[in-house]
């Protein structure tokens, strides 16, 4: 068989990290996702125990998280199972709902910060939401630079922002470019 | 321009796509007599006020649901906004 050398959606063979002052941009490489959709009538599946958030949540446990994406539909992440067949072991979690792979389809940009502050300074510059959408434990969709974005606020200090793989070098220039002009007070 | 999603609360415009006229969601039966003529009335022909506008409108950059808008074509307040599975739901129950 060939031998192939996997490579990460910036394409090099190992994550991309920089630090922009306080802020931190890495890529993660290891997030397995998968979609979940629920068929008409359906109750919500409680997959590996984790209770679907509703509109424009994020919820999270035991390293697996999921945040809404629609009405009955999920964005289910999976934290270093990249590699496995995730949608399968969610397909068996969640019996009669409708899965689809989605590892592949996207490249996720870790943003921290020790200062909260300045993850929402960064982001006043590039999307046009209520601050409201970005507090912690939500999810939002929205455009940013004409590139269709999932925000996702894991915590005071985390900021996910989660992009069409294929975009993946636009989505980390727009990311780097703003964060290296971001006032250092900020 | 913001929209007042039902679901997300109010969202910038620029997130949504506009398709037209909401009576669209009235599709004429095609089985009836007189389908070749409410299907030309269907197809081609529209109101066009000055004034309140029920509209259809798109959330591409965001949870991808259809929204009826209802709109002030002279002053471009946005009166209200529904999704339109409610609207045709409920426009289902009453038939």
């Amino acid at each position: 068989m060939t031998d192939l050398t996997p490579i990460t959606a910036l394409g090099a063979e190992t994550a991309r990290m920089q630090d922009f002052g306080v802020l931190r941009i890495a890529e993660s490489t290891d997030l397995a996702l998968a979609s979940l959709s629920l068929r008409a009538g359906q109750d919500a599946p409680t997959p590996f125990g984790l209770t679907l958030p509703d509109a424009g949540g994020w919820a999270s446990q035991d390293g697996q998280a999921a945040f809404w994406t629609a009405p009955g539909q999920w964005m289910v992440e999976a934290e270093g199972r990249a590699v496995e067949d995730f949608a399968a072991a969610l397909k068996a979690e969640a019996p009669g709902c409708s899965i689809t792979e989605q590892t592949d389809g996207w490249v996720t940009f870790e943003i921290t910060s020790e200062r909260a502050t300045s993850l929402e300074a960064l982001m006043q510059k590039l999307v046009n939401l209520d601050p409201a959408c970005l507090s912690c434990g939500t999810a939002a969709r929205t455009g940013l630079e004409h590139m269709s974005v999932y925000l996702i606020r894991r915590s005071d200090t985390c900021l996910a922002v989660m992009g069409m793989r294929t975009l993946a070098d636009s989505l980390w220039h727009t990311l780097a470019t703003a964060a290296a002009r971001l006032p250092s007070e900020a | 321009m913001l929209i007042p999603h039902p679901l997300l609360g109010p969202r910038d415009a620029q997130e949504f796509t506009y398709l037209g006229d909401a009576s669209l969601m009235a599709r004429p039966d095609p089985t009836r007599a007189d389908a070749e003529a409410a299907f030309s009335d269907y197809v081609f022909l529209r109101d066009n006020p000055a004034g309140v506008h029920r509209e259809l409108w798109f959330h591409e950059q965001g949870d991808r649901s259809w929204l009826v808008v209802t709109r002030d074509t002279v002053t471009h307040e946005i009166l209200g906004a529904e999704l339109a599975r409610d609207v045709k739901l409920s426009r289902e129950g009453m038939e």
